[in-house]
Formats: C-alpha cells, structure tokens, sequence
C-alpha cells in the first residue's frame, strides 16, 4: 500500500538536501506528486511505496530533520450512488487514477491519485469528492 | 427498395412476443450474429434487436400542468425552484427546458435538475407571477408541489439521441469548457458522445422501422417517437427524433439533471429503440459495428460554425479509451455513459421478453433526405481581418531598450509586438517592461520579452476575441497568420467601437 505523505517545509529547511540523502540513507523509493516552495518555505506530496516499517522509518527521519509531516488518508472519494459511468473525468485524470473497466464501470485507484482536482468540476454530478488534508 | 429474402411484419413479431417464442438480442449481441451467420441468417432467426444510449441531451424538457388555484392566476412567468419555465401557453401550463439556468445557484442547478428531482417524487417550490384579468385577476402564487400534485408531467424532447456526434478536441494553449465537456490545451485529450454500435438511430438509418408512433424505452418508461428531431439530417448520419413519455413513470437512474463545467445544465437521458428485423437489410444496419461507425474529429478550439476536422475516427477507436492526434496518443473521455446504454438494452430486451412491451407500427416515416440548415444572417459577422490596424510598429529581438523606449515616447500605445526576420511574431514587449528595463540595467529586447502572447488569428470572428480580451484580461492581441506571422494588431478600442456600433 503507497503511504502519501505531506511534508511542511520552513524557509531554512527548504535550502537542505533532506529528501535526497533520505533516499541515499534509506534506499527507499519514493515519489514527489506535487511541490510548492516560496520565501516562507513549502510542501511535498510524498508517495512511499514501501512496507509499513521502512515506510514509518521514512516519516521518522523527516521528523528528525524538522520537516513537518502528515499522512493523508482518503482524500478523493468517488461517490458510486451518483457516479452514472458517464465518463467525463477519464481523459482528464493525468496518472490514470481514474479509469474503465471492460464493463464500462469507472474506477477509481486512489493510490495514483495526485489530488490536482481537476476531475471534480469536471463531474457533471458532483460525485468525486476531494477532502482537504 | 430492392425485394428481400426475408419477410416479416411488425404484426407478426407481436404475435411472436405473445407467444413468448420471438428471438430478441441487443444490438451488440447482434453484432457477433451477423458477421458469424451473415444478414439473410440474421434476419431468419432474429426477430427484435435492442438498443440504448444514455448521453447529455440539452434539447429536453417537460411540459406540467399546474391546475388552476382559487382565486386563479394566468401565470405570466413560474419558476420552480428558481428555474423558470416557459408560459406563453394557456393559464398553466408551462415548459421546463433542461438547460434553463436557476436564478439563484447558476450552473449548479437547473432545468435538468428540476425534472430529476420531479421524478424523484421531491417537493419543487413554484412562483408565479401575472398581470391580472377579469377571468384570472391573481397577480401572485406560491406553492409546493410534487409530481403527484401535477396534472400532467410530461418528457416532451425536440432533439434525442443523435444517430452519431462529432468527437471533439482542442488546439488553443489554454484550457476550453464547451458542452463537449472540458478540452485540455493543445490535443490533450479527445471527448466523444454516442453509444456506437448500441446507437439506436444507426441500428436503422435508413428509417425502414423507425418512425412517427414507434414505440420506445424512454427513461425508464415507455415513450414514443413523434416526430423527426430537430437538426435532423440523416444524410449526413446524424438523424434525430422528437420523443415523448410520461415523466411520472420514469425513473431517475434513467434521467439525470446534470451541470457541463463552465458551460450549463443539461439532462442525461436513457433512451433506447426495439429495432424489428423485417428483413435483411434491417439486419445488416443491426449489425453495424463500432469498428465501421466513424465520425469526425473536430478541433472545438476553433469558435466558427465550421470547426476544422482533424481526421475520421471510429467507435471503436473512440471506445478503446486512446485515440492518436497527430504525433501523440492522448486519453479519451465518452461523455455518455456505455455501460448504461448497455443496461438499457438489456431492460428493453428483458421488457419484450417478459411480454411487458410490444412493438409499435409507424404511423408516418421520417425524413430520410432533410438537411440541416444554418441560420440565415443579414449582416456577416466581423472577423479579425475586417477591423485590425495593419500598420503595426514593431522592433527585433536583437534592438536595445533605448530604441524601444524612444519608440514608446513618440508614440501612444502600450504594446510593441517583436517580430524575427521573416515578420514571425516572437513575444510583445509593454511600455511597463521598458520602465523596469531601464530601471534594472537590461540591454537588449530579447532579454525583457514576453514570449507566451495572447494571439487572435486573421479569420478569427470578433466575439471570440471580446471574449479571449476579457478572460485573460488583456487591453489588445496581436493578429497571426497561420504560419505565425504578424499580421495586425486589434484593440479593446477598436472592439468597443464596433459594438457600439452594434447596439445603435
């Protein structure tokens, strides 16, 4: 299971290689889904694709290092009551987290999701849901 | 018509249905049968193929009748939940189009929404106003009602179910929100509408079956054909039909009020057609597949009435989810919903099964040979050609601030277009970039450019670009040709002159 994890920079940390020498230190495989920086500092969208414990481990070392985390759980939700297959949100969706199934039923894969939102408006019955973390 | 091996009646399928021996597919099922067995066979042992669609179908909407109140009114204009409905008829009865926006909650509820919520048996807030007579002296009302309270409630549709529609994409740089739904900048994907091979107008496009009086799954209930469909132009494979149901029978997993981003309301409709195999020819048209169903791709980033068409496309491709534009392979979004068109098919199927519906003779064919028309103009609409200033001053790259600042200074604008040696338009340089320019010690025009402009081409019509100004905020664009060279420049002065004009 893909652990995301946002983590809060200061304007200091934000000059620090800590990411990179995670990585180095710990092996572990990981993917920015989103960044943003400015003077005040700024945040990473973390995906961790590793087990529970080396995962945890990851989140252990930003702390050390003063970056701010926090695990996101079920930030998008696509509500199958309203959902009618439509597909709208498909071609717009930049990962594939939403896609069809070979019997036309929509899916959402929320692991790939990288919460740019622009499949919500896009809904035409408001039925992807994105809770802010 | 040519004579046909095969000869059956609608009369003679009913009895069939009755019997409970009459062989009925979906139209994908039947598919598999006519290129396995070929048409002749088909036609032997087929009897009824199904068919379905389920898309966004703006030109829908309700005709209710109120009945009258104590002391009665001739209601002059009604909303329901702040939608407003049309009342140029009788007393009370009024219209409720789908793509009526509310007064109140603008794209996010509208006509379609009322009409879904009416099927959902949910109480709808009506106000009414009049004028007042000596037979309706009421001036106001104000009610709830739902369903059961109206006398009639009836789906009544100018245009359903599109035979095929165009896919569409989008060549601008920016993002565009159209009633095909939202088209990323620069082909980034393509979106499509129509169920394909389970299309009901392509299952008969030759209208041997399908008529005035045929009978019809219309969300949910069964519904009638009673007209061609407005836009009908089954010449060029894009047929339409006026239906007809009642909207207290219907069930709002078939009729769905929706918002279209940035462009409406609209009603997603479920619609499906029982097409009887009277012989081979109807059997064959049964049997097309989505691999023979093409249609255009459009590039929607274009605002004219005739869109540029990229290339042909099939259903099939369509379907597969990827579709190839140019260079690249981008994603594919269909709009209506397949594996609805597929349930709809399947109930229809299930309805004649279970002897629950029978088929209905036409009454009067439809128009095999009407063309769509567009409207009649008395004054062409004005392009950016007609109005742009083609004198245009404009300085290279490689020209250092200074010149550009003393082309500022004898002259009164704000937009200094920078053009290469073959006239190509290279980025725009405002009077505001110079001031910084000097300010911070930059030499040279290439150095403050702004590269990524707003740009109108020559054929473009104006209100695209009123519109185009007034998005991105900017006070003038420089007109391109298609090549990218600089051909004029318009203003929102030049603009505002002509609409001026306009309204006089």
């Amino acid at each position: 299971m893909t652990k995301k994890v946002l983590l809060k920079y200061s304007a200091e940390k934000a000059k620090e290689p800590i990411l990179a020498s995670i990585i180095k230190e710990t092996g572990t495989l990981m993917n920015i889904l989103h960044a943003k920086f400015d003077a005040e500092g700024g945040e990473i969208l973390l995906a961790i694709d590793a087990p529970d414990a080396e995962a945890k481990r990851v989140i252990e070392l930003f702390e050390q290092n003063g970056i701010e985390t926090k695990e996101l759980k079920r930030a998008i939700q696509l509500d199958d009551e309203k959902c009618f297959d439509c597909g709208a949100c498909l071609s717009l969706c930049p990962t594939g987290a939403l896609r069809l199934t070979d019997d036309y039923s929509i899916e959402l894969d929320e692991d790939k999701c990288i919460y740019c939102e622009i499949c919500v408006p896009s809904c035409p019955v408001r039925a992807l849901k994105v809770s802010k973390f | 018509m040519t004579k046909t091996k095969v000869n059956k009646s609608v009369a003679e399928i009913n009895d069939r249905i009755r019997r409970g021996d009459a062989v009925v597919v979906t139209a994908e099922e039947m598919v598999k049968i006519v290129r396995e067995r070929g048409e002749v066979e088909a036609a032997k042992e087929v009897d009824v193929v199904t068919t379905g669609t389920f898309g966004a179908m703006c030109s829908s909407g309700a005709w209710l009748n109120f009945g009258h109140a104590d002391p009665p009114i001739k209601m002059q204009r009604v909303w329901l939940n702040d939608v407003e409905a049309y009342t140029g008829v009788a007393a009370v009865d009024a219209y409720i189009g789908a793509a009526q926006l509310s007064e109140t909650r603008g794209f996010e509820y509208g006509g379609g929404h009322v009409i879904e919520d009416l099927i959902r048996g949910k109480e709808i807030e009506v106000r009414a106003i009049a004028y007042g007579t000596d037979c309706y002296p009421r001036k106001e009302l104000e009610t709830i009602v739902t369903k059961d309270d109206l006398n009639q409630a009836v789906l009544c549709n100018p245009r359903n179910a599109y035979q095929r529609y165009v896919a569409a994409t989008n060549s601008r740089d920016e993002t565009i929100y159209t009633y095909m739904g939202t088209l990323l900048p620069n082909y980034g994907n393509v979106t499509y509408s129509g169920s394909g091979a389970l299309s009901p107008l392509h299952k008969d496009p030759n209208y041997e079956t399908i008529g005035v009086g045929t009978r019809i799954f219309l969300g949910g209930a069964q519904g009638y054909i009673f007209w061609e469909g407005t836009q009908h132009a089954p010449t060029k494979a894009m047929g339409t039909i006026m239906t007809i149901g009642n909207l207290k029978e219907m069930s709002a997993r078939y009729i769905r009020g929706v918002t279209i981003e940035k462009y409406g309301t609209s009603l997603y409709v479920g619609l499906g057609i029982p097409i009887p195999i009277i012989n081979e020819r109807v059997a064959k048209t049964t049997g097309i597949s989505d691999e023979e169903i093409r249609t255009d791709l459009t590039d929607y980033g274009v605002p004219r009435r005739e869109r540029p068409i990229l290339k042909e496309v099939t259903y099939a491709e369509l379907k597969s989810g990827r579709v190839e534009v140019g260079e690249k392979e981008v994603p594919v979004s269909p709009l209506s919903s397949l594996k609805q068109a597929r349930e709809i098919a399947g109930t229809l199927k299930k309805w004649i099964d279970d002897k629950k519906f029978f088929l209905a003779q036409t009454v009067e064919g439809l128009s095999t040979d009407q063309v769509f028309k567009p409207i009649k103009q008395i004054a062409a609409a004005p392009l950016a050609k007609d109005l742009m200033i083609r004198e245009v001053v404009t300085a290279r790259p490689s020209d250092s601030i200074t010149s550009a600042a003393k082309i500022f200074a004898k002259r009164n604008f704000d937009h200094l277009p920078i053009v290469d040696e073959k006239g190509k338009l290279v980025g725009i340089v405002t009077s505001w970039d110079i001031a910084v320019a000097v300010g911070t010690g930059k030499r040279r025009l290439s150095e403050i450019l702004t590269s990524k402009v707003i740009v109108a081409s020559e054929n473009e019509p104006i209100d695209a670009i009123a519109r185009k100004l007034e998005t991105h905020g900017i006070s003038g664009v420089p007109v391109v040709s298609t090549g990218g060279e600089l051909r004029g420049i318009l203003t929102s002065e030049d603009l505002s002159k002509l609409i001026g004009r306009r309204r006089r």
